[in-house]
């Protein structure tokens, strides 16, 4: 841990990060407070065999907003920009195209029931992922998690699934995952 | 396949490509970040659990600082991971990541790639590249690998 993280550590606050007046500081305390709504646990609220599907319209912005957050400033990915807005964008491909992983963190969109209150206290712990074909800025896909095993190991419960993701129009597969969540 | 953006200049992950040349044992050079809080409370990961981005809840819940979510560190590694093997990732490529230590806010994170493995495949080879990331001190925090196809 860096001696950044050490010196917050023993004094943490809400603004032991980044700067924050009073105000901020009550706005972000009121958020943390609406977040605390009953729910199930993770490994409670899954049983094995549950498939949950949704689908995603990869606009432009959404990759923009994903490639910014991580700070990967490939130009590939780009189907906007500022002044010009939407542009189509260049890639090995044709047209800009999505991060390779993008689509992997927008699972949890769907394996996480969005119809339920959040269970607070999951952790992502692993992932095993097919990138099959490239996936077009612009393009819906369809998001399909099944869960196929729930296990304990050293103590620890965890929920297994396989994702799908593949293009709604056209039947395409772009991406296969088996991914596991950690559980309260 | 030497792609150009709207300015006309190459993009840079040309320089650093493997090539079915590339020998077993090469090691890529990684991208390095910051665990910045400000991007790990992006509304982009949802912001519905403060622990990856209130350092006063994550201490209430006994973690040592704000932890950031999994798929940043898979998305470090994967852009790494383009720097070298360009449109191959997107085409065939199979990629593992496991999130074996927590990373907290303020860290810095380098990705680190040694090639494993090439297994001819057609004209060229698929690579297996081991992969992991660590902070300063050298502490493993997410490990895997990539399979990918070159110059098949």
């Amino acid at each position: 841990m860096s001696e950044g993280t050490k010196q917050m550590t023993t004094k943490p606050a809400t603004d032991s990060l980044r700067p924050m007046t009073e105000v901020q500081i009550k706005q972000t305390r009121d958020f943390i407070k609406s977040l605390e709504e009953d729910c199930e646990t993770y490994w409670d609220m899954v049983s094995v065999g549950d498939v949950l599907s949704r689908d995603l319209e990869i606009t432009p912005e959404l990759v923009i907003l994903y490639a910014d957050a991580v700070e990967d400033y490939t130009p590939w990915y780009e189907g906007w920009r500022m002044n010009e807005w939407r542009i189509d964008g260049q890639s090995p491909f044709g047209n800009a195209i999505v991060p390779p992983l993008m689509m992997s963190h927008f699972v949890l969109s769907v394996q996480f029931d969005h119809t339920k209150p959040f269970a607070i206290g999951s952790i992502h712990t692993f992932h095993d992922t097919e990138l099959l074909a490239p996936i077009f800025v612009g393009a819906t896909v369809r998001i399909k998690t099944t869960a196929i095993d729930k296990f304990v190991k050293r103590e620890r419960r965890y929920v297994r699934h396989e994702v799908e993701v593949s293009d709604v129009e056209s039947g395409k597969i772009y991406m296969r995952e088996t991914r596991d969540i950690l559980s309260r | 396949m030497n792609v150009s953006n709207t300015k006309g200049k190459p993009v840079p992950h040309d320089d650093y490509r493997i090539t079915k040349d590339t020998p077993v044992g090469f090691e890529l050079i990684g991208v390095k970040k910051k665990a910045a809080i400000q991007l790990m409370g992006s509304r982009l990961w949802g912001r519905f659990n403060p622990n990856h981005w209130d350092p006063l809840y994550a201490d209430e819940t006994g973690l040592d600082a704000p932890i950031q979510t999994g798929e940043m560190s898979s998305a470090y590694i994967a852009e790494m991971c383009v720097n070298y093997l360009g449109a191959s990732v997107f085409t065939g490529a199979r990629i593992q990541c496991k999130y074996v230590a927590s990373t907290y806010a303020n860290e810095i994170i380098t990705t680190y790639g040694k090639v494993r493995d090439k297994t001819p495949k057609g004209d060229g080879y698929r690579f297996t590249v081991d992969l992991w990331a660590e902070n300063e001190d050298g502490e493993r925090k997410t490990v895997g690998f990539i399979e990918a196809d070159v110059d098949v």
